[in-house]
């Protein structure tokens, strides 16, 4: 369901600029946002598509091994494509860039492990215990909910400028 | 109105207070980096886990609530006979949802804190800010990229659609 509205859509790299804003200075949203559906929700998907970039990149990062990271870039790829709508070349091209620096970074992480402490490599290799990982995921999506960061907020429709700095927060 | 107002204060409020600890998302005092950062004890890492455990349940539940009401909202906004003054209740129930899921977790944040030496507290903090701000750095490395990209080959207007 597309409302008519007055104004073209906003192309990928509005989109992009919108979910990703600098820092201290969030964009004034466009008008057009607030009475396009399909803009609004393409916005949501792309925040929620660079938020599980964020995610990926963090703390389990150094215990993924190459296959977890050829899994993660069809899944980046697979976000982002979902995120997108038709005439977005860009969008692909971003996320393959994205995903091949994530991949990047999974085949130089464990060269530079040598060079850690040897508790620290130990304490990795034992990794979160299934209910841990439950736990965490479980603590993630706490947190992103009360700080209204679902897309299933009513007010996701027409995101304060505010919210949009949210992705960094992730851990 | 009102009452969405005093649930929107009341998740501001919390929000602010606990502002520097927006980031302490996930099982922290399970990542051995993060204990070896803040050499964070086996006994303290027990009463954190233990503090969290009694939480657990409430967050499950609170959790599930808000999302059923957010589901409830959204059926009753996407419904082309939309009742007004349905949908507000909707919209306090959504909020007070989100204040009393953002309250429990605050005091959750707030007991761990209490186990956490001031200074552990503090690198605990600063090390998830300097994580954010990379991240941030990132992020507008790319968009840079991306409106480079976009002046170098401007890319057309979707039509309306």
């Amino acid at each position: 369901m597309e409302e008519e509205t007055n104004t073209a859509h906003l192309t990928d790299p509005e989109l992009f600029s919108l979910a990703v804003p600098p820092v201290g200075e969030p964009e004034a949203l466009p008008r057009h946002l607030s009475e396009c559906q399909a803009c609004s929700r393409a916005l949501q998907e792309w925040k929620g598509a660079v938020r599980a970039l964020a995610e990926e990149e963090t703390e389990p990062i150094d215990r993924r091994g190459p296959a977890e990271w050829e899994a993660l870039e069809n899944r980046t790829i697979e976000r982002m494509r979902r995120a997108g709508r038709t005439g977005r070349g860009p969008a692909v091209k971003w996320a393959i860039a994205i995903a091949a620096s994530l991949l990047l970074a999974g085949l130089l992480l464990p060269a530079r492990k040598p060079a850690r402490s040897v508790p620290v490599v130990q304490a990795d290799a034992a990794g979160l215990s299934t209910q841990d990982q439950k736990d965490d995921a479980l603590l993630r999506d706490v947190g992103r909910l009360s700080r209204g960061e679902d897309s299933g907020s009513w007010s996701a429709l027409a995101p304060e400028p505010g919210t949009a700095t949210s992705e960094e927060e992730q851990l | 109105m009102r009452k969405i107002v005093s649930a929107a204060a009341l998740a501001v409020l919390i929000a602010g207070a606990f502002a520097r600890a927006q980031a302490l998302d996930g099982k922290w005092w399970k990542s051995p980096r993060v204990t070896a950062d803040l050499n964070l004890t086996s006994e303290q890492s027990a009463e954190i886990e233990k503090i969290f455990v009694r939480s657990r349940e409430k967050l499950i539940d609170l959790k599930a609530d808000l999302e059923k009401k957010q589901l409830d909202l959204q059926v009753a906004m996407d419904d082309k006979t939309v009742n007004r003054a349905a949908v507000e209740k909707k919209i306090e129930g959504v909020e007070n949802a989100r204040a009393t899921l953002q309250k429990t977790r605050a005091l959750m944040i707030l007991d761990m804190k209490q186990v956490l030496k001031p200074e552990q507290w503090e690198k605990l903090v600063q090390r998830r800010q300097e994580r954010r701000e990379r991240l941030q750095d990132r992020w507008q490395e790319r968009r840079q990229m991306m409106r480079e990209n976009e002046r170098a080959a401007p890319q057309g207007r979707r039509p309306k659609g």
